[in-house]
């Protein structure tokens, strides 16, 4: 944020020392107006508190000031009102009916994939394991190749699966984003419910944003919850060598390595396809955050600044994230998911 | 008042309470035109100017103390301009960070030798404004050894350039009379911002040296053993490439050991060398690195119970008060335990180099100290502490803050900035000057 701004309120310390003499920002109406607009101008990539000389959790400390943002100035923050209605009323952020969750990407691909509309969860199913969509993976277009390599490969690798589909609620992170901890109760237990049902020993998702979620905050007792990178590095020790005839790099999501500290299976994987890439920056896509949606025009100068610096446009960006892939795509970046490379590799695009 | 000018206060030092409404402008500006232009509005307003860098020096010189000032940042000037490997130069902007230089360097096998903890975000004119350095300081010298020339933009809006030899200047008579008082890069080395605003800086860069290093831990009874040990290396200009010692650590994060301890790195056909100093516990490449890293959290940790906090960020230990390293320690703890500081650790680089205020180069250990956070003082409280600490120095020997520095108590290096002054104008940074200085960092703390 700051390398794209060059403007100290938005760098972890412009904020940290704003924080420090907040009992001159506070009086002052204005003042406090544009702080807790500022809290909101962060993707919350978590790399702040990876280079904080003092190790100070900063992320907890952002998620703390947003919820009191949000708490002492609703009205400043109305935009926000109909994702948080959609998500309490239609379970994702769309607004779109709940059980459209299974209908677009199954109108798409049930040709294609035999028997998928099988592997929608009813109640009374069961598998080893549920897949997980998320929202943007459910409802987005731009998703649908990363879909289609997903259901190709476990199919091909015959895997025990059904996926949420209507019966999947948002995971609730873009609420836990906002401080609104309440808010995602509701989710968090509606799903529990069904993946229990399920008698799933593993929830997979690949979504890192979702997985934070079913990780860190809806606390199993008997499932696993993993990201498609690891699942299949877990399940495949050599798979079939991808046939590569462009150039990679490899964006690798900050919600994925930084928060969730999943840095070894998504390389693992890749290197197992005997795939040469280079390593893009640690760095955000700018996605993250909510920042998409409050403040559109500095989510795209982070992306437009990265595409530039780190000379992209020849290559095709690998990365295992959606809301990462939709900041790529928006900059006409060629862009793949691991699952893809991995569906190539196994023939499942044949 | 927007929120920029309120952010562009933040720094490390403990000097971060500001009147915000005395900030006038800010600007980031990104070339020497924009820097005259949010000059001149300072000048035709009658305020101050402070530049700022990263912001991660530690003596608070970036806050501009307490005049009615305008702040002139350096973070959106951070190009490269034109690097020459064969000359060994690279023209950079000041506002670039030291390791975005060697980012940019590093593929053509070239390096900037010089590295602070905080060189991912200490800008190359805030280092130089500080004289600043890192752990290998000993062999590569502070920031002032490793800059060619500087382009600065004075008060009145006239431009330098000054490099080791003198000042060059489009107006003849400037350039005579700052000649005449002999004004080079020594003055502009720890100047704190308050001579002009660098908008230019010509950097010697040099080969990477790749060499094998190893590593290596001297244990000693006491301080003054270790500072025999450095003042043995110094004298014999020893190779070494990392040289970090603890002497005090708190016992919730000693991890077994027991300072005073000197973990070194050198190369390895210095062996029998180093032997000869100082007797030395062998540490492989793992042990080393568990060493560094140590050393590196000790500013990161926290007692189990209580906060540490740096209230003087270093020492400087040199020639005679290094023989009696152990003596002065005692006299220093002393002090900071009649004002109910518990120490925490200390611990820094040595042998290392810094430059007094006169500019005789000066080599010893730079010793940062931590001590736990005592409740309830005010900053007026800490300060005098400070000020305490600063006659204490005096009388010992010791260069306060030698790394940081500390200009509040150079009255060498005050005067020498003064006389300057006098020639290309006195609207840069004042508060640094005046006899008020004390009482305005007081009132921040």
């Amino acid at each position: 944020m700051f390398d794209a701004t060059g403007e100290e309120q938005y760098s972890p310390r412009g904020k940290a020392y704003l924080l420090q003499v907040m009992d001159q920002i506070e009086d002052d109406v204005e003042l406090g107006k544009e702080f807790r607009r500022l809290l909101f101008q962060c993707s919350m990539c978590g790399r702040c508190e990876e280079t904080c000389a003092s190790g100070v959790d900063l992320l907890k400390v952002w998620h703390e000031q947003r919820a009191k943002a949000v708490e002492m100035a609703p009205e400043e923050f109305e935009y926000l009102e109909p994702l948080k209605d959609a998500l309490a009323n239609v379970k994702n952020i769309y607004g779109l009916a709940e059980e459209d969750r299974a209908i677009y990407w199954l109108d798409e691909l049930e040709d294609e994939i035999p028997g998928l509309e099988n592997r929608v969860y009813e109640k009374g199913k069961t598998a080893e394991n549920m897949i997980f969509l998320g929202c943007l993976m459910s409802f987005r277009s731009s998703q649908i190749d990363v879909l289609r390599s997903l259901f190709k490969t476990l199919e091909k690798l015959e895997v025990d699966y059904l996926v949420m589909g209507a019966d999947e609620n948002c995971c609730g992170h873009p609420l836990y984003l906002m401080g609104d901890e309440k808010g995602t109760v509701k989710l968090r237990e509606h799903n529990k419910k069904v993946i229990a049902a399920a008698e799933a020993k593993q929830v997979i998702t690949a979504c890192p944003g979702c997985l934070i979620q079913l990780r860190e905050h809806h606390e199993f007792e008997n499932t696993e919850a993993l990201h498609h990178t690891q699942f299949f590095d877990r399940l495949l020790e050599n798979p079939p060598k991808y046939n590569q005839t462009e150039e990679f790099s490899y964006h690798d999501p900050c919600e994925l390595h930084r928060i969730l500290d999943i840095k070894t299976e998504p390389r693992s994987l890749i290197n197992k396809m005997g795939i040469k890439f280079r390593e893009m920056d640690l760095s955000c896509c700018g996605g993250g955050g909510l920042l998409r949606m409050t403040d559109p025009n500095l989510s795209d100068l982070v992306i437009q600044l990265r595409t530039a610096k780190e000379k992209v446009k020849e290559t095709t960006v690998i990365t295992a994230c959606p809301s990462c892939r939709e900041q790529l795509l928006g900059q006409d970046l060629e862009t793949k998911d691991i699952v893809e490379l991995l569906s190539d590799s196994l023939g499942g695009a044949e | 008042m927007k929120i920029r000018d309120i952010v562009i206060g933040a720094n490390a030092s403990m000097y971060y309470k500001l009147n915000f409404r005395k900030i006038k402008g800010v600007y980031y500006p990104r070339n020497t035109q924009e820097v005259i232009g949010a000059i001149k509005h300072a000048q035709s307003n009658g305020f101050t100017v402070t530049p700022k860098g990263g912001g991660s020096g530690l003596s608070g010189a970036c806050t501009g103390g307490n005049d009615e000032r305008v702040m002139i940042s350096s973070l959106q000037m951070k190009e490269i301009m034109t690097v020459s490997k064969d000359q060994g130069f690279i023209d950079v902007q000041p506002g670039i960070s030291l390791d975005d230089i060697n980012e940019f360097l590093t593929p053509m096998g070239m390096r900037f030798y010089v590295a602070p903890s905080s060189r991912d975000i200490a800008t190359a004119a805030g280092v130089l404004s500080t004289d600043g350095g890192g752990n290998d300081t000993w062999e590569n010298g502070t920031m002032r050894d490793n800059t060619i020339r500087v382009k600065m933009v004075l008060y009145d809006g006239r431009l330098l350039t000054i490099d080791s030899k003198g000042v060059k200047s489009s107006d003849p008579d400037l350039e005579a009379r700052l000649d005449e008082i002999g004004v080079t890069l020594h003055d502009v080395a720890s100047s704190h911002g308050t001579l002009g605003f660098i908008t230019e800086m010509r950097l010697l860069i040099r080969p990477t040296v790749e060499e094998t290093l190893i590593g290596g831990l001297a244990e000693f009874s006491e301080c003054n053993a270790l500072g025999k040990v450095l003042t043995d290396m110094i004298e014999r200009n020893s190779p070494i490439r990392y040289g970090e010692a603890i002497t005090i650590a708190h016992k919730d994060v000693r991890e077994g050991f027991d300072p005073p301890l000197l973990i070194l790195e050198f190369p390895e056909e210095n062996r029998s060398d180093i032997k000869d100093i100082t007797d030395y516990k062998p540490l492989d490449a793992t042990e080393l690195a568990r060493m560094k890293d140590i050393r590196i959290k000790f500013p990161k940790r926290n007692p189990n119970e209580g906060v540490q906090f740096a209230l003087f960020e270093g020492y400087g230990f040199h020639g005679d008060n290094l023989l009696r390293l152990q003596d002065s320690l005692n006299e220093i703890e002393a002090l900071l335990n009649d004002h109910g500081m518990a120490p925490f650790g200390k611990y820094g680089h040595g042998p290392s180099k810094w430059y007094l205020g006169d500019n005789t180069p000066t080599y010893g250990l730079i010793l940062h100290s931590r001590e736990i956070r005592p409740e309830g003082r005010t900053g007026e409280e800490l300060l005098n502490v400070v000020l305490e600490i600063v006659d204490k120095c005096d009388e010992l020997g010791v260069t306060p803050k030698p790394e940081h520095k500390w200009p509040f108590s150079d009255e060498v290096k005050k005067k020498r900035l003064e006389d300057i002054r006098q020639v290309i104008g006195e609207g840069f940074n004042p508060f640094l000057l005046s006899p008020e200085c004390n009482d305005v960092l007081g009132s921040m703390v």
